[in-house]
């Protein structure tokens, strides 16, 4: 769900000042090209040295920062941090996505006076800012808020020069491979640190949702956290942001069961999870596929489930309702609705909003070529998350997201764009198929 | 031509997929994984194919020989594709079955089977429409349209889109037949397949010809409805069968 939007409301961005045409876009100015501006007229060995230079400069940024912020965790200077994040938000929710709005309705030609788009704009980051944190705020406008906040930082990088922007993403991703991984990583000290103090972490996070079924006592609370799949924002402008697990009670007892929903990771959380705690759980997750069908009971399954956790939603479905494995399990839902009581608490994995931004700056990026580059690279990130996903089964702790989705991503991309781009176009235009 | 233009033309090639997508594979989450793997599966073996044909291109000459070359060994790189497909979702399927004996749970059943060929097929099919109709339609969105020089009666964006509708048709439902022919061991059905591809694949030759489209777009269609009829009738065929078994025993 979440990429999928995220995807057609970037089309958007991108395409406007594109075919706008007749204004050159602004030269960008972020940190990304602080040491050097790409210009059309260089040689690609010139290009390749200054984008190489670029990314450097924007990792070491990135690594600065992330190791004050852990540096600031570490000494509990979270009221400090919060601010920073509520700050942060507004200033990305009202002057980046203030901007791109207004290219937006330029391009659409659409009239509108400044004060009543200011107004509009700054209730809506007020709103925004809020939703961030408060634990009130329903789970949907959080989440929309969180794809916003991707979408606009996302739409504001694709900006950037094309070398610096496919090199500046390998090396993140390198560097989130780093970052996560080694011994003494910045994200993985986070990730520790947040676990063993069983607070939530203090990044801007794309939750999945952690629900408990209709049936259960209302008074259940989650408020199990360490994240099995964790990425805080890797961008300085915007690291943090307070995630709490909140429970959606059953005044939506249909929504929750959408959520009930799971992908095929399910199961590592389970996993994980299991380690540490004796009560069964369902762990559902509804990151980047929200129309995947499945049912909560199937985590009782899943729990003593080792290699192909995806699988046994089929499996399961067939031997809820035999007479017809097709049924939605909504239908069932009410008939194993005491199997939901065993379930004490609920945990989502988490996707940080920094992959979400990179996965889309990709797409973006491939969205300026082609519309085939845009498939391709969709399908390879989908390919990449699910890798991801299934490592995590295998290793239970938090991996980077990055590297797997990104390298499948750009490779996709240029074999693409070098390979299949003419091979295609030149047999569909002769209306040859096969 | 606008954009309802436009979107009619996706509509065109992607409607029927819709429906399947929604009604059928998105309910279960083990169906839309095999949908992905099996788009990418088709992606990276046009990749391949590309690739090793990316020396030749592009075509100059008129003449129609080296499009009979590359539409056989695409069909045939494709088919082999399928067998790959088949022999990693039998793996994946004894492990399953494996899987619900060690819980006490029945083991897939015949319409799960048929589901999973199903969306495996699906996938093929929509990465067909995807890459060789929706790619190319980002014009088609503009104010003008595009004939084809050879095709002057039919818009070049209307001629693909029924192209790829056929396709899909064909691509979904021969999966269903294959993956059944293979389980039964029934050479009539393996063979079916292939056959039903390379002919299909054939047919867009016509295309070539001047004014070749307004019979060979027809008759791709046709193709595909024989393909929906003879997947029908395995599938009844099966259905049926299995009834017996169960009220017999």
């Amino acid at each position: 769900m979440a990429l999928v939007v995220l995807l057609i409301s970037l089309l958007a961005p991108p395409s406007s000042p594109g075919s706008a045409g007749a204004a050159p876009p602004p030269p960008p100015v972020t940190a990304a090209t602080l040491v050097y501006l790409e210009s059309p007229t260089d040689t690609p060995g010139q290009k390749l040295v200054g984008a190489l230079l670029d990314a450097a400069v924007f990792v070491a940024l990135v690594a600065v920062v992330t190791f004050v912020l852990v540096a600031l965790y570490y000494y509990r200077c979270t009221c400090f941090l919060k601010n920073y994040m509520r700050f942060s938000a507004f200033f990305v929710l009202f002057s980046m996505g203030g901007a791109i709005a207004a290219a937006v309705l330029r391009r659409l030609g659409a009239p509108l006076d400044a004060a009543t788009a200011l107004v509009l704009l700054f209730n809506a980051s007020a709103v925004g800012v809020l939703s961030v944190f408060a634990s009130a705020v329903p789970i949907v406008v959080r989440q929309g808020y969180m794809v916003a906040l991707a979408v606009i930082v996302a739409a504001w990088l694709s900006r950037l020069p094309e070398w610096t922007t496919w090199i500046m993403l390998i090396a993140l991703a390198l560097y989130d491979l780093v970052a996560v991984l080694a011994p003494r990583g910045p994200l993985r000290m986070l990730v520790e640190l947040a676990s063993s103090r069983d607070d939530e972490l203090p990044a801007l996070i794309y939750e999945s949702r952690p629900t408990v079924g209709p049936a259960s006592s209302s008074s259940s609370y989650a408020s199990a956290m360490g994240s099995v799949e964790m990425q805080p924002v890797a961008d300085p402008g915007r690291s943090g942001g307070n995630q709490y697990d909140r429970v959606e009670q059953e005044d939506d007892s249909n929504r929750a069961m959408v959520e009930m929903r799971d992908v095929g990771g399910i199961r590592s959380g389970i996993r994980e999870r299991n380690l540490e705690r004796e009560a069964p759980m369902v762990v559902s997750v509804s990151g980047q596929s929200s129309n995947q069908g499945g049912n909560s009971q199937h985590a009782v399954i899943q729990i003593e489930q080792h290699e192909e956790g995806e699988t046994t939603p089929l499996v399961s479905a067939a031997s809820a309702n035999n007479a017809a494995p097709n049924d939605e399990h909504r239908e069932s839902s009410s008939d194993s609705a005491m199997e939901f009581e065993m379930f004490e608490s609920t945990r989502g994995i988490k996707l940080g909003l920094g992959d979400f931004i990179f996965y889309s700056v990709l797409v973006g990026r491939a969205a300026m070529y082609d519309l085939m580059t845009v498939y391709a690279c969709y399908l390879a990130i989908i390919a990449g998350l699910g890798c991801t996903l299934i490592l995590l089964s295998i290793c239970k702790h938090a991996l980077p997201a990055l590297p797997i989705s990104i390298m499948l991503g750009v490779t996709f991309y240029f074999l693409t764009r070098l390979l299949m781009e003419p091979f295609v176009v030149g047999s569909s235009t002769n209306l040859v198929m096969f | 031509m606008t954009v309802a233009a436009g979107l009619g033309y996706a509509l065109i090639a992607l409607g029927p997929a819709f429906p399947l997508f929604a009604g059928v594979v998105a309910r279960k989450p083990f169906l839309v994984l095999t949908l992905l793997t099996s788009t990418l599966f088709w992606l990276i073996s046009l990749i391949i194919l590309s690739g090793v044909w990316r020396v030749f291109l592009p075509i100059r000459s008129g003449a129609w020989w080296p499009y009979a070359i590359l539409i056989l060994t695409s069909v045939a790189f494709q088919e082999g594709i399928r067998l790959v497909f088949w022999r990693i979702y039998k793996k994946m399927e004894e492990m399953l079955d494996s899987f619900a004996d060690r819980i006490s749970k029945p083991r897939l059943c015949l319409t799960d089977k048929m589901l999973i060929s199903l969306a495996g097929g699906l996938g093929h099919g929509v990465a067909h429409a995807v890459f060789f109709c929706l790619s190319l339609l980002t014009p088609a969105f503009g104010r003008a349209t595009f004939y084809v020089e050879r095709c002057s009666r039919m818009p070049f964006f209307l001629v693909s889109a029924i192209i790829s509708l056929g396709f899909l048709v064909i691509h979904t439902f021969s999966m269903i037949i294959a993956f059944n022919g293979y389980d039964e061991r029934k050479r009539s059905e393996q063979v079916f397949v292939p056959v039903v591809h390379l002919i299909a694949s054939v047919m867009t030759l016509i295309n070539l010809a001047p004014g070749g489209c307004v019979i060979g777009t027809p008759l791709l269609c046709f193709m595909g409805a024989v393909t929906l009829q003879y997947c029908w009738q395995m599938v009844w065929r099966r259905l049926s069968e299995q009834q017996h078994r169960q009220f017999s025993s």
